[in-house]
């Protein structure tokens, strides 16, 4: 997984420009914007990434792209590295194998990818606002966030704390940001580390 | 109503072109980044073949405007399109921000809030500019 802040709106220069002097924050993140090249995360992962619908995703289309050796790009778990890497691997062959034989077939690529598995690997462009970026932190920061999309929000979250650090003083997972956790029986009890983690 | 550009995203058409390639390409957004910021001329080639469709490619920005207006001009905005972001100063005085998609397809509302949206960012993002006053 690769993720790069390609770009982003300039705190600095939108406050220069404005008449006040104070936006409150809440208001004030919803009017920045943050573009991300998100590479090597799981199409299970992405499908979860674009359930985030305050935000633009430019993703890699299997209908135009050729999925070439798919045995080099798939994700793989650690429990399936750890548990089952022999099953996954020959299902990947297989799956690989299918998907050619399908194009080579005459198949267009928008129906053989019908075989590729969400473990194939994606590249996207993303573009969040602030105020959404804060929600994203707060679901996908937190212990119980599947493990590869809370990978991919502790990259995010660290590009936007060295680019406005000030702006995501408070940012991190619902626990941190609210001082209680919303997760209910659900909770992973650790809102203190949690909070020794992301606060400054 | 008065509008005024106050910021934007930097290197907007560049990130147009990105988004161009990533879906069709194969080509890793990083990389694609990296070329481009190096070759400028090929950016404003790849976004003379933009033709809107899904209209995503364009939303990977941010502009902010300075608006001028009054309460019923700006409920207006709001119920014809819902991607504008506002923030209240004073009485009659707003932050606004959107993307270029919202940019282009209020453009064809053909108010005068429309008008002034394309005007604002002419000098910055002609071609864009140029696209909007299309669809006009």
């Amino acid at each position: 997984m690769k993720v790069e802040l390609l770009a982003h709106t300039s705190s600095a220069e939108l406050i220069s420009a404005l008449p006040v002097s104070e936006v409150p924050l809440k208001d004030f993140l919803a009017h920045l914007s943050f573009t991300f090249a998100i590479e090597g995360i799981s199409r299970a992962c992405s499908h979860q990434l674009v359930r985030h619908r305050v935000a633009s995703f430019s993703q890699q289309s299997q209908r135009y792209i050729h999925v070439k050796r798919l045995q080099e790009h798939v994700v793989t778990p650690p429990t399936v590295a750890e548990k089952g890497k022999n099953v996954f691997d020959s299902f990947i062959v297989e799956a690989s194998y299918t998907y050619a034989e399908l194009v080579v077939g005459g198949v267009p690529r928008e129906d053989a990818r019908f075989v590729l598995p969400n473990a194939t690997e994606t590249s996207l462009l993303m573009t969040m606002d602030g105020g959404s970026l804060m929600h994203f932190f707060g679901l996908r920061l937190c212990n119980r966030a599947q493990w590869e999309i809370r990978a991919m929000a502790e990259e995010i979250f660290q590009h936007v704390k060295e680019a406005e650090p000030s702006l995501f003083e408070t940012a991190g997972p619902y626990c941190v940001q609210l001082g209680k956790c919303p997760e209910g029986r659900f909770s992973c009890g650790k809102i203190v580390e949690m909070k020794t983690k992301y606060l400054p | 109503m008065k509008l005024r550009l106050l910021a934007s995203t930097p290197s907007v058409e560049k990130l147009i072109a990105i988004a161009m390639l990533t879906t069709t390409s194969g080509a890793a957004p990083s990389n694609l980044y990296h070329r481009l910021s190096a070759n400028p001329e090929k950016v404003a080639e790849i976004v003379a073949r933009l033709e809107l469709q899904h209209g995503s490619i364009i939303e990977h920005n941010r502009l902010n405007w300075l608006l001028e207006a009054k309460e019923g001009e700006v409920l207006k905005i709001l119920l014809a399109n819902r991607f504008f972001t506002f923030t209240r100063f004073g009485s009659n005085q707003w932050l606004v921000s959107a993307n270029l998609r919202a940019v282009v397809e209020y453009s064809t509302e053909g108010d005068e809030f429309g008008s002034l949206l394309l005007e604002s960012i002419k000098q910055k993002l002609p071609f864009v500019y140029s696209f909007g006053r299309r669809g006009q």
